[in-house]
């Protein structure tokens, strides 16, 4: 008589893929953040070497991609 | 942070090629912009005395370098040499400024100081000019420093001059002045230096490299032009004169300055009307004109204009560099136009006719 077939489901934590998740989509935006700053910040170091009443605007525009982390985090938040 | 710009240079070739720093370049040569004086300037300066206006380019970006000379020279001559130490500060903190295959080009076009330089010592030495008159003219701006070069002013002969250069490009060609033939070593000067830009720009594929030529080739445009009509007026039709033709310009292509060199002044006009720099001009060119500086002024105050709206359509690209360097230059020979003018005595329209505003 044969032996009835049995198999082993294995299933992934779903806390864990959500920690996966946030870390990505906190990371992505950190990373597409710090490209997006990189120019901008450039610039504006370059325009304040010449002219150090640019301060302020430069690093108001400087921190503009910072929005994008910003829905990272919030998307972050939320899935966790 | 050393090493990583190492590293992202890699080896020595790619230093032509390699990054570049566009953003920080751009905004910085852009800010530098702003301070180029206002042409509502111009004319405020027209109004003043020589010493009025000493002190107005003392107190404007030029005060460090007038304060550092005024020990040495006073008068027109403290504003001249101000001016020209001022412009090659400037360029050579563009040199230090930007990386890669940015610095490169700009390094390759201020080469033209280099030329200028040996020319201007070569044509002292010519004419048996002073040093000190010699080093009035020296814009230091290039791959040779100006202690190198007020050495070389203070050489007795151009034999010496030219020995002294052995170890530069331009040897190959200044071996053979004899010290007559200065006019045809100048040509060739001219043409090395084209020659050289060219080649940095020929076969690449590169956007900023493509757009480089275009300026360059305007540039070329401009030069011919104002060569052609110089060469008219005096009526001149030689065909020997096409050695004073420089190759490569992007809308006068060297077949149509060889056809419109045998014609006359009437012909040339009528000729020069199917071409696009035809509309800049157009006002102020007639077959019995008398004057030609209206002309050159024209066409140097359109190279400046489409200078400026080409860097606005390619923001991150060398045009932007090139344009300040085209305003600066302007800037320094509008004011030496007028501190020499007024020295001389000369009236203000024949001054105000000079100024390319």
């Amino acid at each position: 008589m044969a032996e009835p077939v049995t198999s082993t489901i294995t299933m992934m934590d779903p806390a864990g893929l959500q920690a996966i998740g946030a870390g990505l989509a906190v990371g992505l935006t950190g990373l597409a953040s710090g490209i997006a700053e990189k120019d901008i910040g450039s610039a504006a170091i370059g325009a304040m070497a010449e002219n150090e009443s640019l301060f302020g605007k430069g690093l108001i525009l400087t921190v503009i991609p910072e929005t994008i982390v910003i829905f990272g985090l919030v998307v972050a938040l939320l899935i966790s | 942070m050393q090493l990583l710009q190492k590293f992202k240079r890699g080896n020595s070739r790619s230093r032509f090629t390699g990054h570049s720093n566009y953003a920080y370049t751009t905004a910085r040569v852009r800010a530098m912009k702003s301070k180029i004086l206002p042409n509502e300037t111009y004319p405020r300066l027209m109004n003043m005395g020589i010493y009025e206006i000493a002190r107005f380019i003392g107190e404007s970006e030029y005060k460090e370098d007038v304060d550092e000379l005024a020990r040495q020279y006073e008068g027109a001559d403290l504003i001249e040499h101000a001016l020209n130490r001022n412009l090659a500060v400037t360029f050579t903190k563009l040199i230090k400024i930007s990386e890669g295959e940015l610095n490169y080009l700009i390094s390759e076009n201020l080469k033209q100081y280099d030329v200028w330089n040996i020319k201007t010592i070569l044509r002292g030495k010519y004419c048996k000019a002073s040093t000190e008159d010699i080093l009035e003219a020296i814009v230091a701006a290039g791959s040779l420093s100006y202690t190198f070069l007020s050495e070389l002013a203070t050489k007795s002969n151009y034999e010496e001059v030219v020995s002294e250069l052995e170890n530069t490009e331009y040897y190959a060609i200044l071996r053979n002045y004899n010290g007559t033939n200065l006019s045809e070593i100048e040509n060739q000067l001219d043409k090395m230096y084209y020659a050289g830009l060219f080649a940095t720009t020929g076969s690449s594929k590169s956007k900023d490299r493509k757009l480089f030529a275009r300026f360059i080739r305007i540039g070329i445009d401009i030069k011919n032009l104002t060569t052609l009509f110089r060469l008219k007026k005096a009526g001149i039709t030689d065909p020997d004169m096409m050695d004073l033709m420089v190759e490569g310009g992007l809308k006068l292509k060297i077949s149509d300055i060889e056809r419109m060199l045998p014609l006359s002044f009437e012909d040339f006009i009528a000729e020069l009307s199917k071409y696009t720099y035809w509309e800049e001009i157009s006002d102020v060119v007639s077959p019995d004109m008398v004057s030609l500086i209206d002309v050159e002024s024209r066409l140097k105050k359109h190279r400046l204009k489409s200078a400026a709206s080409f860097s606005n359509v390619y923001p991150l690209s060398i045009v932007p560099i090139m344009d300040y360097m085209l305003s600066k230059q302007n800037e320094v020979s509008n004011l030496r136009i007028i501190i020499r003018g007024k020295a001389a005595n000369l009236s203000d329209e024949l001054i105000r006719e000079q100024l390319v505003i």
